[in-house]
């Protein structure tokens, strides 16, 4: 994100605070003072947070101290997952939640056990949550899930 | 020092024969190392000279032995009367009473008798009791063999990863089952035929029940998760589910996406036996009845450890545990 700081001494630190406090890792910082537009500074920093909400949360709180956030794009980290369901499994009830499914394998689907490859990519800050569901669902339809170790 | 061992099934044997193989390695630790007792489900057989080892270890029973073995003789006297330093308990394992391990080991440690174990039973009930008893007595309790069988586990922690931090173990902890879906993934046998033929190859039992529901794993990650993780854990803690659900179609499917399906145990904050997609370059990915252990720690990061967890191999970790006693026992 880039950020548009006054250009007083003590601005980027003040700046930096809200990143650390939501957990926020600083990867690369560019402090540009050729860029000086007026009485502001930009400045352009890259940061890991561990989800989308403590992402806001910073952001949120920049504007409060009186930084605005001229420009900001969110990336989000994903895991590819291969499941396998041995059993009854409404796919229906999975979709959504951030998850795009790459793929999808049948095996004996008119059996009285039949079986799927789940290939997918999810959020990684969702990817408990994803099992969690699966297994829950699982349970619901006696269905075995096998995950990844 | 004198040592006891309870129970002449296939691992007492397996015990008898490899010490009588490796007598001169013993005596050369201990001078004084003898056999002096054997006790079975019928009696004990005893001499305080000490046994004959290489004429018990050409035996099927221990009372063939000769007019040593008295019939209805009891281990508990023996204990109690001083006649042994260290005892091998090699009996059948129980994981609802753990009898009758249980009680040899607690009156061991009471009469202050190192105790080395093969039995999981006894521990997987009453790790920590047993363990503050053998503190409190000043003893040694040992009990490599009780998991993965021949693979130095509770060695590799505790002489080699002083300093780590374990994070996760988690293990292919039961050669049947992987035996099982290692035939499953290579031959693509449905799981019935392969239950059947690892039954006629004597690696499971009639009744299959506690390896191929996870039985077994779920002990040996109560044992792992107390002796090496400090964790109090019961059996019922486990999350457990077996192999029995497993088709063929599927460790097929998993097969093309470059997985087998393995029972694994897993030893953190949700202690779990389930069988899971191992990618086929993962160090656990072994095959037939071998065992893996893999580690995961903070300064050493992974360390797996992969041979063979039941069968006469598993003598080589009971008797390295009656070396390492001898060793911390004896002054030279
Ligand atoms: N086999 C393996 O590969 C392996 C690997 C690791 C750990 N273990 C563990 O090692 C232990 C022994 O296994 P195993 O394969 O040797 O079993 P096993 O062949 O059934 O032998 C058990 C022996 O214990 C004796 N026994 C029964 N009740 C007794 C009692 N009250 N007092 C003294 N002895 C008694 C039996 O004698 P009778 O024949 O007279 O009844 C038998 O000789 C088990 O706990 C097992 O889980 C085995």
């Amino acid at each position: 994100m880039t950020l548009s700081l006054p250009d007083r001494p003590g601005q980027l630190l003040k700046a930096l605070e809200p990143i650390a406090k939501n957990g926020g890792n600083i990867i690369s910082i560019v402090h540009d003072r050729n860029k000086v537009s007026g009485e502001y500074a930009l400045v352009s920093l890259i940061a890991d947070f561990p989800s989308k909400e403590s992402f806001r949360e910073t952001r949120r709180e920049l504007e409060g101290i009186g930084i605005s956030v001229v420009k900001s794009e969110e990336v989000v980290a994903k895991e590819d997952l291969t499941v396998i369901v041995i059993g009854r499994f409404n796919l229906d009830k999975i979709v959504g939640r951030g998850l795009r499914i790459i793929d999808v394998e049948l095996s004996n689907p008119s059996s009285e056990k039949p079986c799927m490859k789940l290939h997918v990519e999810v959020p990684k800050e969702a990817v408990k949550g994803f099992y969690n569901l699966l297994h829950e669902l699982a349970e619901k339809e006696k269905a075995l899930i096998i995950t990844p170790v | 020092m004198k040592l006891l061992l309870a129970g002449f099934g296939f691992i007492g044997k397996n015990f008898i024969r490899a010490v009588n193989e490796k007598i001169t390695l013993l005596k050369s630790v201990d001078r004084d190392f003898k056999v002096v007792g054997v006790a079975t489900s019928q009696g004990v057989l005893y001499s305080s000279r000490g046994l004959d080892v290489d004429k018990l270890s050409r035996l099927e029973k221990a009372s063939q032995y000769g007019e040593e073995f008295e019939f209805g003789g009891s281990v508990k006297e023996f204990l109690e009367e001083g006649d042994a330093d260290i005892i091998v308990v090699a009996t059948p394992t129980n994981i609802e009473t753990g009898e009758p391990g249980l009680t040899y080991i607690r009156t061991a440690l009471k009469n202050g008798v190192d105790v080395v174990t093969a039995d999981k039973g006894p521990l997987v009930l009453e790790f920590w009791e047993l363990t503050r008893l053998a503190e409190r007595n000043g003893c040694y309790l040992m009990y490599e063999a009780t998991v993965a069988a021949a693979l130095p586990i509770f060695s590799l922690y505790r002489e080699c990863l002083q300093a780590d931090r374990i994070i996760r173990i988690s293990g292919i902890l039961n050669g049947t089952t992987n035996y099982i879906l290692s035939k499953m993934f290579f031959e693509g046998t449905s799981f019935e035929l392969s239950l059947k033929e690892a039954q006629e190859r004597g690696y499971a039992e009639k009744d299959p029940s506690y390896d191929i529901d996870g039985i077994d794993a779920a002990c040996k990650v109560v044992i792992l998760g107390n002796a090496i993780m400090g964790k109090k854990l019961r059996f019922k803690d486990v999350k457990r589910r077996g192999i029995r659900d497993v088709t063929q179609e599927a460790v097929e499917l998993a097969k093309r996406s470059g997985y087998a399906i393995k029972l694994v145990g897993v030893v953190d904050d949700e202690p779990e036996v389930s069988p899971r997609l191992v990618p086929l370059r993962h160090p656990l990915c072994v095959h037939g009845n071998l065992n893996a252990v893999h580690f995961e720690t903070d300064l050493a990061k992974e360390i797996t450890i992969i041979g063979y967890g039941a069968g006469k191999e598993t003598v080589s970790a009971v008797l390295n545990d009656v070396l390492s006693i001898l060793k911390k026992r004896v002054i030279r």
